[in-house]
C-alpha cells in the first residue's frame, strides 16, 4: 500500500514527496525510481528530513510506534485503515494526537468511492425516504489475493496479535465506518464469526447494527473466503427506506474492463485539453485512495477541517473491539 | 503399454461415500502392481494455493483420503504414508495444511504430513532436451517406494495444462518456483526424471477451465506422461502441442502412443464435451496485450498503474 501512496501523492498537486523509509531493499530501490530520498528506519527519516506530515503505512502491530514517532516531531498523519488493533490502543493513538496537537486522519477510502458518494447523496436528499433497513457486503480474498507475480502472504495478516483481528476488521472496517457515517451511533443487535479457513483469526463475519439516531437496522458480512482476483470486486451498500430502494450496485460499473476503456480515453483527452485528471479512476477501486489522499493534503493545505473524523474512528474500533469481545475472542 | 482409467463417480451426488467408492474403483481397475517390499510411500496432491477443492484449484482431501485408505489396505500397516507438499511462491504449507483441512486428514488417518521445503534437501542435475539444470529435491521423495501423485484437473496461465507431471514441479523444494517460470518445461520435465510418480489419481471432481464445475471425474494411471496425456485431451487441448508433455516424451519419461484406456462409467468424449474449456492462447494473449496496453496508456497520461499489477513492483 505504501507504493500505491508515493505514487499517488507524487502527482498531488502542491506536495513535495521528499523521502520514504522501508526495511526492504527492494522497496528502497523502487522508490529511488522516482527521485526520492530513503532511508532504512523511519527515525533516520525523520531526524534528517524537514517534513510537514507524513503517511503512515504500517502493518497493524507496528503502527502506534510509527504514529508516536510522528507525532513526537509534531508532524501531521495520513494513516491506512485500521486506526489501530483493539480500542484500547485506538484510544492510546486519540490522546497522543491531541496531546500533541498534531492531526490525523484514517484513510478510510471506501467512503470515496462514486457509488458510495452517490448513495450517500440519495440517502441525504431524501430520495429513498427513512432508511430502515441497510445491508452491506465486502467479500473477497482479503490477505489471501493472488497479485500478479506470486508473493506469499505477510504472516503478521494471520496473527491474532500482531494483527488485531481478521476479516472483520479488515474489511468489516470499511462497513462499519460507512453505515457509521450515514446513520451515526450504532450499537451491536447480534454478532457472528466464521472460521472456515481454520485460520488464527476469522475469515468471516457478520454483525447486525442499530442506529440509534435513525432507527435504521445496519447488517455487516465480510468474509476473506471467497476466491477473487483483480477487478473482481464483491462490494455493495443497500438500502431499503420508506420510499423506496437503493444500492450501490446502481451505481458501480457492471464491466470493470469497458469502465476502464472508457475512463482512460477520457483521462487521455484530460490530459491533451490539460485538465485535471482523474487519477486511476479506470481501476474504480484503486481511485479511492487516490481522492482520500489529496483530501488530507488538502484539508492541511486550507487549515481546514479533515473530512474524517478521529471520534468517527474511535467508534469504529470500538465497535468491532466489541463484536471481538462478545465473541470471546482474546 | 501405459494403462489409463477414467472414471465417473456412480451416484453424481459429490458425498464422501460416493468420492472414497470412485477414487477406490478407479485406481482397482489399474490393476497396480504392489511391491511386498514397499515400506515409504509418498502422496503428493497439489495444494498450489488457499483456495479449496470447490474452486477446482486444490486436490480434494477426500480423494487424498480415499487414496491412503486404498494404499494402506495394499501396503499394510507397517509401511510409513506420507502425504507431501513444498511451499510455494505465494504458499506456504503451514497454513494450506490448516485451510485446506490436510492436518486434520492426516491426524484422522494417522499419517504423517510433510512440507517437502524443510528436512534434508538434495540438490539433483539433470539434463533435459539438452540443458543442465539444478533442482533441489527431498530426501523423502527420493527414498520414497510408492509415489502416488494426486494432481487436480485444470488450466494454467503458463503452461495452459496442468495435471500429474506439472503437479511434481510443485514437488520442488525450492519455495520461489516462479523463478523458474522462464524455463517452465524443462523444469516440469526434469523434477519427473528425477521423481518418477508410480500411480497417478487425478481430482477430476471438481474442475477448473474457463470456471470450476462438478464433473465427478477420477482418472488414474500408471505413466504420468500418458494419464496427462489423456487428461488433456478431455480438457480440450491438442496434448502434441504442449510443451511440457512433447519434452517429456522426447526425454522418455512415459507413452503417448501406446494407451490402453478403460472408460468406466463414463466414455471421454462425454466428460471432454462437460469439462469448461476455454481458449488458453487467446487468455494469454489477452492478459499481454491488457498489460501492454495499460502501460502504453500510462506513458501517455502520466496516471498510475497500481503496484499489485505491476510485475516490476514485486
Amino acid at each position: 500500500m505504501g507504493k500505491l501512496h508515493l505514487l499517488s501523492a507524487l502527482r498531488i498537486k502542491g506536495i513535495n514527496v521528499v523521502a520514504a523509509a522501508d526495511k526492504s531493499e527492494k522497496n528502497r530501490k523502487y522508490v529511488e525510481k522516482y527521485h526520492v530520498r530513503t532511508y532504512d528506519d523511519y527515525h533516520k527519516l525523520i531526524d534528517a528530513e524537514k517534513l510537514d506530515a507524513v503517511i503512515v503505512s504500517l502493518p497493524n502491530f507496528l503502527k502506534k510506534e510509527g504514529v508516536f514517532c510522528a507525532t513526537d516531531n509534531k508532524l501531521d498523519i495520513f494513516l491506512d485503515k485500521p486506526l489501530a488493533r483493539n480500542f484500547a490502543e485506538a484510544q492510546e493513538i486519540v490522546h497522543k494526537v491531541k496531546k500533541e496537537n498534531v492531526r490525523l486522519m484514517v484513510g478510510v477510502n471506501y467512503r470515496y468511492f462514486p457509488s458510495v458518494q452517490k448513495l450517500k447523496s440519495n440517502l441525504d436528499d431524501g430520495r429513498i425516504g427513512d432508511a430502515v433497513i441497510a445491508t452491506s457486503e465486502l467479500i473477497l480474498n482479503g490477505p489471501l489475493s493472488h497479485s500478479v507475480v506470486p508473493t506469499p502472504v505477510p504472516e503478521w495478516w494471520l496473527s491474532k496479535e500482531m494483527a488485531g483481528g481478521g476479516a472483520l476488521l479488515d474489511l468489516g472496517y470499511h462497513l462499519v465506518d460507512i453505515l457509521s457515517w450515514m446513520f451515526g451511533d450504532l450499537e451491536i443487535a447480534y454478532s457472528n464469526l466464521g472460521y472456515t479457513l481454520n485460520l488464527p483469526v476469522e475469515d468471516a463475519g457478520t454483525v447486525m447494527l442499530e442506529s440509534k439516531n435513525h432507527g435504521t437496522t445496519c447488517v455487516v458480512n465480510v468474509g476473506w473466503f471467497s476466491k477473487s482476483i483483480f477487478p473482481d470486486f464483491n462490494f455493495r451498500i443497500s438500502i431499503n427506506g420508506t420510499v423506496g430502494y437503493d444500492s450501490t450496485d446502481r451505481y458501480a460499473p457492471r464491466d470493470l474492463r469497458v469502465h476502464a476503456v472508457k475512463e482512460g480515453t477520457l483521462n487521455f483527452l484530460r490530459r491533451i485539453l490539460k485538465r485535471k485528471m482523474h487519477y486511476l479512476s479506470y481501476t474504480y477501486y484503486y481511485s479511492s485512495f487516490f481522492h482520500v489522499l489529496e483530501l488530507f493534503f488538502e484539508a492541511l493545505r486550507q487549515g481546514a477541517e479533515l473530512p474524517v473524523s478521529l471520534e468517527e474512528q474511535l467508534d469504529v474500533i470500538r465497535i468491532i473491539d466489541s463484536v471481538y469481545r462478545q465473541q470471546g475472542v482474546k | 503399454m501405459a494403462k489409463v482409467v477414467l472414471a465417473s463417480l456412480k451416484k453424481k451426488n459429490f458425498a464422501d461415500d460416493d468420492i472414497e467408492e470412485g477414487v477406490e474403483r478407479a485406481i482397482d481397475r489399474l490393476d497396480f502392481d504392489f511391491r511386498d517390499d514397499i515400506q515409504n510411500v509418498v502422496i503428493k496432491p497439489n495444494l498450489c494455493y488457499y483456495w479449496n477443492y470447490s474452486t477446482g484449484e486444490t486436490t480434494d482431501p477426500r480423494v487424498v483420503s480415499a487414496v491412503i485408505d486404498y494404499v494402506r489396505d495394499k501396503v499394510g500397516n507397517d509401511a510409513s504414508i506420507a502425504v507431501a507438499e513444498a511451499d510455494a511462491s505465494a504458499m506456504k504449507t503451514k497454513y494450506s495444511f490448516r485451510v485446506l483441512g490436510y492436518d486434520k486428514l492426516c491426524q484422522a488417518k494417522k499419517v504423517k504430513l510433510e512440507n517437502l521445503s524443510e528436512g534434508n534437501i538434495v540438490d539433483v542435475k539433470i539434463d533435459v532436451s539438452g540443458k543442465e539444470i539444478v533442482l533441489p529435491i527431498n530426501e523423502i521423495l527420493l527414498n520414497a517406494d510408492l509415489i502416488v501423485n494426486v494432481p487436480k484437473l485444470k488450466t494454467h496461465n503458463f503452461v495452459g495444462f496442468t495435471c500429474s507431471l506439472k503437479n511434481m514441479f510443485g514437488a520442488i523444494s525450492k519455495p520461489r518456483k516462479y523463478s523458474y517460470h522462464e524455463m517452465i518445461s524443462h523444469v516440469i520435465v526434469g523434477v519427473n526424471k528425477i521423481v518418477r510418480s508410480d500411480i497417478i489419481v487425478v481430482d477430476g471432481i471438481v474442475c477448473r477451465g474457463s470456471h470450476p464445475k462438478k464433473l465427478g471425474a477420477i482418472i488414474t494411471g500408471d505413466d504420468s506422461l500418458a494419464t496427462d496425456f489423456i487428461a488433456a485431451k478431455i480438457a480440450g487441448f491438442n496434448p502434441k502441442r504442449i510443451q511440457h508433455l512433447t519434452m517429456a516424451k522426447n526425454e522418455k519419461i512415459g507413452h503417448i502412443n501406446n494407451i490402453e484406456l478403460i472408460e468406466d462409467y463414463v466414455k471421454l468424449k462425454e466428460i471432454k464435451k462437460n469439462f469448461p474449456s476455454r481458449k488458453y492462447s487467446i487468455h494469454k494473449f489477452s492478459w499481454k496485450m491488457q498489460l501492454r496496453m495499460l502501460k502504453m496508456y500510462a506513458r501517455l497520461t502520466g496516471d498510475v498503474i497500481p503496484p499489485i499489477l505491476s510485475e516490476n513492483s514485486a
